[in-house]
């Protein structure tokens, strides 16, 4: 059962995925590899939350194994990396955190009372530093292969061992 | 026999002038170009580090050497011969287009045209009129997977079919009213504010009414589609990359678009509260 919740939340992730893809107006033939994606970095995060991982190391595991196959992917498809990437670490953007972060200052504007100050500041604070570090971990997860290797072009790319050259 | 000498003295200095304009005329079309390309590839959504590598492989394909300063809204260029003789510098303004993939794989692709084929200045401009006139997907595809994406957000957070739905229906409306704001070339900040304005509040009238059983989990999500991804992911890799100051830049401008979502959120709240 819990399987099933995690497949199809894996599925949704995918089809977020590629939305964001649609509206950033991606080739058409990186569509499909970018829904796969964007399902297997869903997968991989809510496997991890499921086994109590918390969700930022979650979201950098998921995200770093997105960043390998998008460099794969980049030379089938014929596309650069990014394209593949970002698109597919999108769904796992914590904009509900960021609102709430937000919503959580504009209320730190009006509240008096002392002790639901501090409640909404603890809650603020926890949720903008939430925020930032999936952002970095997500950040870092995109680019891993890239410092790893430390190559100029994925071309040269060790996780890139075909060598062809793009027409 | 000195007259003839000095026929030959002018004759190579002649040809010397006339050799050294064609390279001037050409390394101002070559800096043109190039900068062309920089300024499509950032406001594309690339990262400053790809912008500065395509544009020096471009430039050595052609046989330039180039220096550039690359921020947000403008690039600086200088390029140079290899004798470091003939050189040109322009600054040119990037004009936000909004993100567009197909720009950024295209130019990938060019690129490595250029360094391994040998493309002209002139195949260059071609492909990039090319690029440029490249179609964007039909408004009706962008307006029905965008809303699915913002129904997925919905399933993701634990909403049930009837809260997909309305998140369905929020985030077009939120999307459409966007696309129009932008049409209209309103403050690119004002459109996320009436975009986020409209899918709350037609979330919230849901949760007003109380359709579905969780209708906060629709109003939560029913803004999803306007987070700013690619800002942030890009201010991190341009962090990353050592590029402190266009990571700022990047960062400050994800949580100008995140401010403008809560304020839309906030509005919204304050008239259905009434």
């Amino acid at each position: 059962m819990i399987l099933l919740d995690i497949l199809s939340k894996s599925f949704w992730a995918g089809v977020a995925a590629i939305g964001f893809a649609i509206l950033f107006n991606v080739p058409r033939r990186t569509i499909f590899s970018i829904w796969g994606l964007g399902a297997l970095g869903g997968l991989i995060k809510f496997s991890a939350m499921y086994f109590d991982i918390g969700i930022v190391l979650a979201s950098f595991m998921g995200a770093t194994v997105i960043g390998i196959i998008s460099i794969k992917m980049a030379h089938l498809r014929k596309s650069p990396p990014l394209v593949f990437s970002i698109p597919s670490v999108i769904p796992m953007v914590p904009g509900f955190f960021a609102y709430k972060m937000m919503l959580g200052l504009i209320a730190l504007t009006s509240i008096e009372n002392t002790d639901a100050y501090l409640q909404t500041l603890i809650e603020t604070v926890n949720n903008g530093a939430k925020m930032m570090f999936i952002l970095i971990s997500l950040g870092i997860g995109v680019a891993i292969p890239m410092l790893l290797t430390r190559k100029e072009s994925i071309k040269k790319s060790k996780f890139n061992k075909t060598k062809k050259v793009v027409a | 026999m000195q007259n003839e000498t000095l026929l030959l003295y002018s004759l190579t200095n002649r040809s010397e002038l006339l050799k050294m304009k064609r390279l001037k005329e050409d390394s101002q079309l070559v800096g043109n170009v190039l900068l062309e390309i920089g300024s499509m590839l950032m406001s594309s959504g690339a990262s400053t580090h790809r912008t500065r590598l395509t544009m020096e492989r471009i430039a050595k394909g052609l046989g330039y050497g180039i220096e550039l300063l690359i921020t947000q809204r403008a690039l600086m260029l200088t390029i140079t011969e290899k004798d470091q003789q003939h050189f040109f510098s322009r600054l040119k303004r990037i004009s936000p287009h909004g993100v567009n993939f197909r720009i950024v794989s295209g130019i990938s692709h060019l690129s490595w045209n250029v360094r391994e084929e040998n493309w002209s200045v002139a195949q260059i401009t071609e492909e990039l009129h090319r690029l440029k006139s490249l179609p964007h997907y039909p408004r009706l595809v962008v307006l029905g997977l965008v809303g699915l994406a913002g129904a997925a957000f919905c399933n993701i957070f634990g909403g049930g079919a009837i809260e997909m739905t309305v998140a369905f229906v929020a985030t077009v409306a939120g999307l459409f009213i966007r696309q129009e704001a932008m049409k209209k070339k309103f403050n690119p900040y004002l459109c996320v504010f009436f975009a986020a304005f409209t899918a709350t509040l037609i979330a919230g009238l849901a949760e007003h009414f109380q359709i579905g059983k969780e209708p906060d989990k629709a109003l939560a999500t029913s803004v999803l589609f306007l987070v700013p991804g690619i800002p942030l992911i890009n201010s991190v890799t341009d962090l990353m990359d050592g590029n402190i100051q266009n990571g700022m830049v990047r960062a400050m401008n994800g949580l100008m678009i995140a401010f403008s979502i809560a304020m839309g959120l906030f509005a919204a709240k304050m008239i259905l509260n009434f």
